[in-house]
């Protein structure tokens, strides 16, 4: 499969400052891949790059094997894009920002605008001023707007900002239903991984202008940290006992221990056996997973990440 | 040609549905209706006795005869168009960075450079409907106050005049749609609208015989409102003026073309 989203030693500079710094992607057909990081970690540079309207300083993006420039006009009929907060014409309504949109799309069939408005559930405020929409109704006409020629590419920065949370699963179904079903390659950003989680098929995490992490969504499970949490009545006895044992433990706030181990994990009653050996009764035992914000604190190495 | 014509059909949306439309052609169709005012004033200076501005400004007029009134008008056209329409320019660019929309703008299979061409188009139209408000307006508003000296055939050479100084103003105005670019907003090109009238003033005064070379300085000079220079307006001026406005062409092209669009 060729990659139809590419970019390689993808690098942009503001003055001293590197926005990104040698990013390489690599996204094929039909990929849900989620873009997360910080706030000024990157990504919407990259995006503006992405849809051409920054150039890169050094490196390339390419989109269906193109490079990507401003005057390929051929390319961003096959794109659709949400750069950012999505803004429309405040004196126009939804309908007219739409036609606007629908037109400059060349897209001859009249009918596009009704279609998306149904799909995007904006009928109601079709002939509202864009300048009386509440957050939300603008977010859902800005991806109305990147949705309404069918693309094969979206690119999507934070789209489910101001949406509130049906809005959100209602986004998120539809953008599924377009990757698994019409074969849409989509490039969405956030700073939320647990949102991301829900349905990105992979991720790639930057921070500070670098792609420090990318990998597949069932990989996640897998590098989540476990550990098994349990409370007995003497912990710090409990802890020195553990500890001469060989395993690794640490005491939370709650006087909680907390043990980590893949043997651990796999078999927590032997550990309870043990315990129980030795004197200690346990009131609570569970295994604890690290959850995704905490792990995605963890691999930018922001405070956060403890187990 | 269907870009062209889609580029054309949203700018003349997003111009009409605008209030700003509407605000600049009260307010020429306002100064076209006070000329006639000031000079039924100037021609019965008993009614602003009480005034001493308003007396100033009258008997700064000269001739209170149509002649004279039609050099109003010219005068008009050339320092309010560089205003009025250099706002309208600057309003038709600068809006897509006020209201953050250029990013639609930019991703299309319609090119840059035909929506920016569609913009100086609507802009263009815009600026002569505000210039024929501000021709008829006049007009009426002299014929009510009955101004003495009416011809139709001196009507008919004034309105020419009048229709070659728009022109050569408007095509002063493409530098504002660079600035309005480049200032990604409002602030720059009325910043630079000002600049000029000012640097205008001062160039003409201060360097005698410049002002045929000074591209800002020429619509007023073909209007014949400068007295007697305006027969120093050779082919170089007018080759300057439209350089000028060229580059101005060139300089939004080339901005929105291979600036950063942040």
């Amino acid at each position: 499969m060729h990659n139809i989203i590419e970019t390689e030693k993808l690098a942009k500079c503001f003055g001293q400052v590197t926005a990104v710094d040698s990013v390489n992607l690599s996204i094929q057909k039909g990929e849900i891949y989620g873009f997360l990081g910080l706030n000024g970690a990157g990504k919407t540079t990259t995006i503006r790059i992405l849809t051409g309207m920054i150039r890169p300083t050094s490196g390339s993006a390419s989109l269906f094997g193109e490079r990507v420039r401003a005057n390929r006009c051929d390319l961003w009929n096959r794109v659709g894009h949400l750069v950012e907060i999505p803004y429309s014409y405040p004196d126009l309504t939804v309908r007219e920002n739409l036609e606007i949109t629908r037109r400059l799309r060349l897209i001859s069939d009249p009918s596009a605008v009704d279609t998306i408005i149904e799909k995007l559930q904006l009928g109601a405020y079709r002939d509202r001023l864009v300048k009386n929409l509440s957050q939300g109704n603008v977010q859902r006409l800005g991806l109305a707007k990147a949705l309404i020629h069918n693309p094969e590419i979206l690119i999507l920065d934070e789209p489910a900002n101001g949406l509130d949370p049906a809005g959100i699963v209602e986004i998120r179904e539809l953008l599924r239903d377009l990757a698994l079903n019409h074969g849409v390659t989509i490039f969405l950003s956030s700073h939320i991984l647990g949102e991301i989680a829900r349905f990105a098929t992979r991720i790639g995490i930057i921070h500070e202008g670098k792609l420090i992490r990318e990998a597949q969504i069932h990989e996640l499970d897998r590098e989540r940290r476990r550990c098994l949490q349990i409370k007995v009545a003497e912990p710090e006895k409990a802890q020195t006992f553990l500890s001469e044992k060989g395993y690794q433990t640490a005491m939370l706030t709650d006087q909680t221990l907390a043990i980590t181990g893949r043997d651990v994990i796999d078999n927590p009653a032997a550990l309870n056996a043990l315990l129980v050996s030795a004197g200690f009764i346990a009131s609570m035992l569970k295994i604890e997973e690290e959850d995704l914000e905490s792990f995605f604190f963890r691999v930018i190495g922001r405070n956060g990440g403890e187990a | 040609m269907r870009g062209f014509t889609a580029a054309l059909w949203s700018e003349y949306l997003k111009a009409r549905r605008s209030i700003i439309l509407w605000i600049t052609i009260v307010i020429f169709a306002f100064i076209s209706l006070m000329m006639g005012l000031f000079i039924y004033l100037a021609q019965h200076p008993e009614l602003i006795s009480n005034s001493a501005i308003l007396n100033a400004k009258t008997s700064m007029l000269g001739q209170t005869d149509w002649p004279g009134y039609f050099i109003l008008l010219h005068q008009m056209g050339a320092i309010l168009g560089m205003i009025g329409f250099g706002f309208v320019f600057s309003w038709i660019f600068g809006r897509e960075y006020s209201d953050r929309t250029l990013k639609d703008l930019l991703a299309l299979p319609v090119s840059r450079v035909v929506i920016i061409n569609a913009k100086l188009i609507i802009a263009t139209i815009w600026s002569l409907i505000l210039a024929i408000i501000l021709l008829t307006g006049g007009i009426i508003s002299g014929r009510l106050v009955g101004i003495d000296g009416w011809s139709a055939e001196l009507c008919r050479q004034a309105a020419c005049t009048f229709a070659g100084t728009i022109l050569l103003t408007i095509f002063l105005c493409p530098p504002v749609a660079f600035f309005a670019s480049y200032g990604r907003g409002f602030l720059v090109p009325i910043g630079y609208l000002i600049l000029i009238m000012m640097i205008t003033q001062f160039a003409v005064t201060a360097v005698p015989g410049i002002a045929p070379y000074f591209p800002w300085a020429i619509p007023a000079l073909y209007s014949g409102a400068a007295g007697p220079e305006s027969s120093q307006l050779g082919l170089v001026s007018y080759l300057i003026l439209a350089f000028t406005g060229f580059l101005g062409i060139a300089g939004t092209i080339a901005w929105w073309r291979y600036a950063d669009q942040k």
